[in-house]
């Protein structure tokens, strides 16, 4: 029996019908969670997972099963994916009447994108299940919604690993199992059970069900979309040392913490990003402080270590939570602050930003290259863990860092020709394209995104899309020879 | 003894050579016609043609008989397979050549006991130790330990103007009342002398000493030799010696740096070796050997394929002022020419296979034995069983061939230095040199 090729439009709509229809269900629970506690919203949720469910369910049923899928037919997925996905979870916030289209829509794919970016400047008077719609959306996008998919339905079987290295963060994604759906599967039940461990957490300390609930889910996908108006700031100092340890782990590689919590604790310790990663975040805690106490900002101890910690860590992970307006900070902790939002988490983590390991081995090749000039005729290889890394990744690495440099700047570029300020571009830029949320000045912690441009709004979408797809998965389709068949 | 020899390239064919010229029946196979044939020629020995990991070609060959085994092809496999066949007709000792890394590890070497192979030998990790010792003493040209490294063979090369230049053994002697080492043999030009109390050091003597291992370092100061201290060593050429060797050095934290002629090879050495430097160059490329400051270098050691080169790379190392420089040296008849032409020291991982399969053949009465590469001797250290003739005798009373010297009598955890009166006893360990025509019969005077 031969099958008819089919075509690529045909095998995108195909994968990205279910992924919509999934959206609809974790609309359809929001609905549900929105009824629980109180009417409002849950129309508009009722009425975007039915569209989403219905669409989806078509699109898959009206369309041919793909025989295969090609490496090409995987970056358009994907893209396609994420775009459809924001684009449906959108429906709710304007449906209800809280947004327009684009503001929907923004705060949509800063939900997915576990960005945590609102242009809503009072998050606390919107209704219960808006709010639990918000942080459903980035708790799906952390460990990414085809992840999902692919762990849990079983009809992606080729193509999978096409979509998963699409998907995942990070240069290389580890294989855990054999199979892509095991690795996806253990990678998922990993962040279902550190966000159980966290609302447990969460509720010893006295949180409700409901806040303990959303805060798991902005914390454990580095999001940082928060219920109360005031984020984490409106709790107690218990609740806020939990959220600084959680981010912390959020910000580790999954595939490292499924190894520790398998008998191999060790196995942390020896990682050598992790000890990066770590220690990027204990020096930078270290100025902020220093700087802090020099500049007398603080008058307890443990008010400025705790704040410290809460800011260095939720930029350092790419989170976004914030229990203090760093714009009003020293100086100098709003630089490290700054710097700490292109690094971001460790690869395999839910975090954004270049991802420590990029950084890492590039500093590494940086002191390679060093001795190469000491010994022209040296042949050297760079290791990061005792791994070496070829050439091609390590040029790969490379381009990653440039491109992401280069369209932070254009995007800060971009936001400044609308006739944003410098600082206020530059940190709006650089928490789009890490996926973090606040920036500097105008879009600080204390501050939202409402009051920017339509256009301006735009281009952030643009660049929380190309961070959290790892730029490369988008610009793909941006080069020529891919429409080129 | 009746042994078999597997494999007739250059370890198969000097093992059967220095075997047989010690009195064995030597049996020797190989897949090579020619190969079988040369050696048929130039050795006492008999040759059968064929596969040595078969069994049928070993039954040929006598295996039966056989006392001992020892398989020595290039191919790691055939080594192993043959000693595995001949476990089967229960020769007692079955020695493979083993060079893969893999195969040393602690539970193949477990199994493989199990299967039949007694004893692994990597040529070229026998080589990197060996070359790693002789870097670690600049005056060192050879180097053998004998009880457990207590007691160990020095040869070396006097200096111009050294304080033993002149003075004749018995001076000496009676100069350090409190010395437990003894010179037992000086290559003089072409001469081998086994000295005497009158006999004089001269001026670039090739000079071999047996001894307790703590006062070579006096040894070394007589000699004209004064503080080295390996710090810095370049290695020419990254075959496997040199990739063991350069793992042996980083264990020591001792700089390495590794020049390698192949593109290709010095990636795998680089993504092999994390402490070590690669550069990507020719061995006798001088501009390359200054710009990475050859002339601040402790040790130059050169492994690569062709003795030539080695030769010639030692030489510009030398003249560059690297204090100790040590060359692969392959082909036997080079060796003498080392010494003469100023390179330090030869290794080769073909003699050191010989050396460490020789050990084996010897077991019983030979704790030990050294093949000597500067002058035709081996060092052999045997043990005074109960029941030995010479048990409570004098030195002067046994007759010890002519061309032999008792060098170290090993009693307890004493070194004694031998005299005529010495009477031995059970259980000590002798440590004498035998030029090669007097082998034979020093191992009759210790059964």
């Amino acid at each position: 029996m031969t099958r008819q090729q089919t075509s690529s439009t045909n095998d995108v709509i195909h994968v990205v019908g279910p992924i919509v229809a999934a959206v609809g269900v974790a609309m359809g629970i929001s609905a549900i969670i929105s009824l629980l506690y109180q009417g409002e919203g849950a129309v508009a949720l009722t009425v975007s997972a039915g569209i989403a469910v219905a669409v989806g369910l078509a699109a898959n049923k009206l369309t041919a099963t793909p025989d295969d899928i090609s490496i090409r037919e995987g970056y358009i997925i994907v893209t396609v994916a994420w775009l459809s996905a924001a684009l449906f979870g959108a429906l709710p916030y304007w449906l209800a009447g809280f947004a327009t289209p684009l503001d929907a829509f923004f705060e949509s794919i800063s939900g997915f994108t576990t960005t945590g970016a609102s242009i809503f400047p009072d998050p606390g008077a919107l209704p219960p299940g808006i709010l639990f719609w918000r942080d459903m959306s980035q708790w799906l996008g952390g460990m990414g919604i085809i992840v999902l998919v692919v762990a849990v339905l079983p009809f992606l079987g080729v193509g999978g690993m096409q979509l998963f290295r699409a998907e995942v963060p990070g240069p290389t994604p580890e294989r855990l199992r054999p199979r892509i759906r095991q690795t996806a599967s253990i990678l998922w039940r990993v962040y279902v059970g550190l966000t159980a461990a966290q609302v447990i957490l969460y509720l010893l300390g006295g949180m409700s069900v409901f806040d303990a609930v959303t805060h798991a889910f902005g914390t454990m996908p580095t999001g940082g979309f928060s219920p109360r108006t005031a984020s984490l700031g409106y709790y107690s100092a218990y609740h806020q040392y939990v959220t600084i340890f959680f981010m912390y782990l959020a910000g580790v590689n999954f595939s490292l913490h499924y190894r520790a919590l398998h008998g191999k604790p060790r196995s942390l310790l020896e990682d050598e990003e992790w000890r990066f990663y770590t220690i990027l975040l204990g020096v930078a805690l270290t100025i902020v402080l220093a700087a802090h106490l020099l500049a007398g900002t603080y008058d307890s101890l443990e008010e400025v270590f705790r704040a410290s910690a809460f800011q260095v860590v939720s930029i350092g992970t790419t989170t976004g939570f914030a229990t203090a307006d760093y714009v009003t900070w020293p100086a100098v902790t709003q630089v490290v602050l700054f710097f700490l939002m292109f690094v971001g988490g460790m690869a395999g983590s839910t975090g954004g930003g270049m991802k420590t390991l990029r950084l890492w081995a590039a500093l590494k090749q940086g002191v390679v290259e060093l001795r190469k000039h000491l010994h022209p005729r040296a042949v050297m290889v760079t290791r990061v863990g005792g791994r070496v890394v070829s050439e091609g990744i390590m040029l790969n690495i490379l381009a990653f860092m440039l491109l992401y440099v280069a369209s932070f700047i254009l995007g800060a570029l971009l936001l400044a020709v609308l006739g944003v300020d410098i600082v206020t571009a530059a940190g709006a830029s650089a928490a789009a394209i890490g996926n973090i949320g606040p920036g500097l000045a105008s879009v600080g912690p204390a501050e939202n995104y409402s009051w920017m441009p339509e256009l301006g709004k735009a281009v952030l979408c643009v660049l929380m899309l190309l961070g959290r797809l790892e730029i490369y998965t988008v610009l793909v389709l941006f080069h020529p020879e891919f429409w080129r068949r | 003894m009746r042994i078999l020899i597997v494999g007739a390239g250059a370890v198969g064919f000097h093992l059967a050579h220095h075997l047989s010229a010690a009195g064995h029946d030597i049996v020797l196979v190989d897949p090579d016609r020619e190969r079988a044939a040369y050696a048929q020629d130039q050795l006492d020995i008999m040759t059968v043609v064929g596969n040595g990991a078969s069994l049928a070609v070993l039954e040929q060959a006598g295996i039966a008989e056989t006392d001992l085994l020892a398989a020595v092809t290039n191919v790691d496999e055939v080594n192993m397979i043959a000693c595995m066949a001949a476990g089967q007709h229960n020769v007692p000792t079955k020695v493979a050549r083993v060079s893969n890394p893999e195969y040393f590890s602690e539970r193949f070497r477990h199994r493989n006991a199990q299967r039949g192979v007694d004893v692994m030998i990597n040529p070229e990790l026998e080589c990197a130790w060996e070359t790693f010792q002789l870097l670690q003493s600049e005056a060192a040209s050879e180097l053998a330990f004998f009880a457990g490294g207590r007691v160990q063979l020095l040869g070396l090369t006097v200096h111009e103007g050294a304080p033993v230049v002149g003075r004749s053994l018995a001076e000496i002697a009676a100069a350090e009342p409190d010395r437990r080492y003894l010179t037992v043999a000086i290559r003089r030009g072409d001469e081998t002398i086994i000295p005497r109390g009158k006999d004089r050091f001269e001026p670039e003597d090739q000079v071999y000493i047996i001894g307790e291992s703590k006062q070579m370092p006096r040894v070394l100061e007589l000699a004209g030799y004064h503080g080295f201290k390996l710090r810095r060593v370049m290695i020419a050429g990254g075959g496997r010696t040199s990739v063991y060797l350069a793992r042996i050095l980083q264990d020591h934290d001792i700089d390495c740096t590794i020049i390698e002629a192949d593109r290709t090879r010095c990636v795998e050495l680089a993504e092999e070796l994390e402490k070590t430097l690669i550069l990507h160059g020719d061995a006798t490329d001088m501009e390359l050997l200054e710009m990475e400051g050859v002339e601040g270098l402790d040790g130059f050691v050169v492994l690569t394929g062709s003795d030539d080169t080695n030769m010639l790379s030692s030489l510009l190392a030398k003249d560059l002022g690297v204090r100790k420089v040590v060359a692969l040296i392959n082909k036997i008849d080079y060796i003498p020419l080392v010494g003469k032409v100023g390179i330090d020291a030869a290794v080769s991982p073909r003699m050191s296979a010989v050396n460490t399969i020789l050990k084996y053949v010897r077991r019983g009465i030979v704790v030990s034995v050294a093949a000597l590469r500067g002058i035709e001797a081996e060092v052999i250290e045997f043990s005074v069983e109960p029941g030995s003739r010479i048990a409570g005798h004098t030195l002067a009373d046994i007759d010890f061939p002519k061309n032999s010297l008792v060098g170290s009598v090993i009693r307890g955890d004493d070194v004694i230095v031998p005299t005529g009166q010495l009477t031995l006893a059970h259980g000590d360990k002798v440590a004498v040199l035998a030029l090669p025509d007097a082998v034979k019969d020093v191992e009759k005077l210790f059964q």
